[in-house]
């Protein structure tokens, strides 16, 4: 156990007489500006400890590499998408915010180039104007976070919960289905100053993981069967 | 009065020096290693060939092997005689994305033969002239401490006293699949122990055992070795 101990003796140096050693008034008042920047800086660390956190998710994604399907595909981001942010008072302190909105647009254009032979963003999905075999719009339906403090490890977790719809080349809901995705960090790995960059990390791992999913899943979701055997023929 | 200030101010020059390098280069604690090798197939490489070391990210699991040590044997296997090329852990999972990572990522040789045969898959790993791939399982734990320090500080000056003691426990195991032929070619583990101490006696002087830091060398040396062949 590390035990520290501020004793504050300001008021006793303060009654030291001022003429009993030359300069001793100005060693006083430099060691009471230091104690006082010590103060403030410990406060200031006693605050930092208790508030809360906000980041945002770098748009560094990769293109997953799978062998594409022969079709253009449309997509749809909506300005709720892209705009995203979870907020969260935690009762164990602070307010946080995790900004995803942003890595939207790189991740779904990534996720498709990967996926697709071409991709194409689509205005309006019910309008799609006939380039396009299909158009997917992706929603974030919600996000949750756990730190440390309220699971007792060393790990921020973030789980992120979309909900995918696939509209065919008339505009038509072929399908929708939901995915779930998780990512943890490890604060550890990340120093002193941890909450900001591990809290980062989970969230950039459960979009990662979303990605991993959806290139995993998309050929085993029933309405997408359908849709893939219409636009190349076959048996769905 | 004079005399008696000249002297305190003499000695206080000469320990100066000395105290800060105590603090500066912390003493080091006795560590206790051990390496264990099974070996289940010939390995060998050549130079344009690879390595990549992977850490196990189960998904949910609170154990995870520590990015730090990862680096450190990716350093130490990258420097000195019989150095072997390393890739980047991140640029590796991204080149390969998403066949590796942690809802993906083949649990055990049974699954890898199919996945290296996906042709896309295959093309990038030959380009990227990867021979073996290492997953390295395992953590540093903290497994036993006691003791207990106080330091104050005041306008007169700052000292701590007390004794620290704490025991570390290293433990991590490193599986090496071989690429080429999709197959196990064996295990390494290496376990580390160690107990470090801090005295304070006005000024704490830490003798500290470095016991991760040791498994990170004897862990690397005995890869180096074992993929040499």
């Amino acid at each position: 156990m590390l035990e520290f101990q501020l004793i504050r003796s300001t008021q006793a140096v303060e009654r030291r007489p001022e003429t009993t050693i030359g300069g001793s008034s100005a060693r006083v008042a430099r060691a009471r500006r230091r104690l006082r920047a010590l103060c403030v800086a410990l406060s200031l660390v006693a605050v930092a400890g208790c508030s809360g956190t906000r980041v945002s998710v770098p748009p560094i994604l990769p293109v997953p590499l799978v062998d594409r399907l022969p079709v253009t595909i449309g997509v749809y981001l909506s300005e709720d998408l892209r705009q995203y942010a979870h907020r969260e008072k935690l009762e164990t302190g602070g307010d946080w915010e995790i900004e995803l909105g942003s890595a939207q647009t790189v991740m779904f254009d990534n996720l498709l180039t990967g996926m697709f032979t071409q991709v194409r963003t689509i205005p309006n999905p019910q309008a799609p104007g006939g380039e396009v075999a299909g158009v997917l719009v992706p929603s974030l339906e919600e996000v949750q976070f756990s730190t440390p403090d309220q699971t007792r490890t060393d790990y921020f977790e973030v789980w992120v919960r979309y909900k995918f719809q696939l509209y065919d080349r008339d505009g038509t809901l072929a399908g929708e289905w939901p995915l779930t995705a998780y990512g943890k960090a490890n604060a550890g790995n990340y120093g002193m100053s941890s909450r900001q960059p591990a809290l980062q990390a989970a969230a950039l791992a459960a979009l990662r993981d979303a990605m991993a999913f959806f290139t995993v899943q998309f050929h085993t979701v029933p309405p997408v069967r359908a849709w893939i055997a219409g636009e190349l023929g076959g048996a769905p | 009065m004079t005399a008696r200030r000249i002297t305190s101010r003499h000695v206080t020059s000469r320990l100066l020096p000395v105290l800060a390098l105590m603090l500066i280069v912390p003493l080091t604690g006795c560590v206790t290693s051990t390496v264990q090798e099974i070996r289940e197939a010939e390995t060998g490489m050549s130079t344009s060939d690879s390595v990549v070391l992977l850490g196990r990210r189960t998904l949910p699991s609170n154990q995870e092997t520590e990015t730090s040590f990862l680096s450190c044997v990716g350093r130490r296997m990258n420097a000195g005689s019989n150095r072997v090329k390393v890739i980047d852990e991140d640029d590796f999972r991204d080149a390969v994305f998403p066949w590796f990572e942690p809802r993906t990522a083949p649990t055990n040789t049974s699954s890898l033969p199919e996945l290296i045969a996906q042709p896309n898959l295959a093309a990038r790993l030959n380009e990227m002239g990867l021979r073996y791939l290492v997953w390295i399982d395992g953590d540093t734990d903290r497994t036993d401490s006691s003791g207990s320090l106080t330091c104050s500080v005041t306008t007169a000056g700052a000292g701590c006293f007390g004794f620290l003691t704490w025991e570390n426990n290293s433990s991590y195991e490193a599986s090496i699949w071989d690429i080429r032929t999709g197959t196990s070619a064996g295990k390494i583990s290496s376990d580390a122990v160690g107990t470090s101490y801090m005295p304070a006696v006005v000024i704490p002087v830490p003798i500290i055992a470095r016991v991760r830091s040791s498994a990170c060398n004897s862990l690397a040396d005995q890869l180096k070795t074992f993929l040499s062949g």
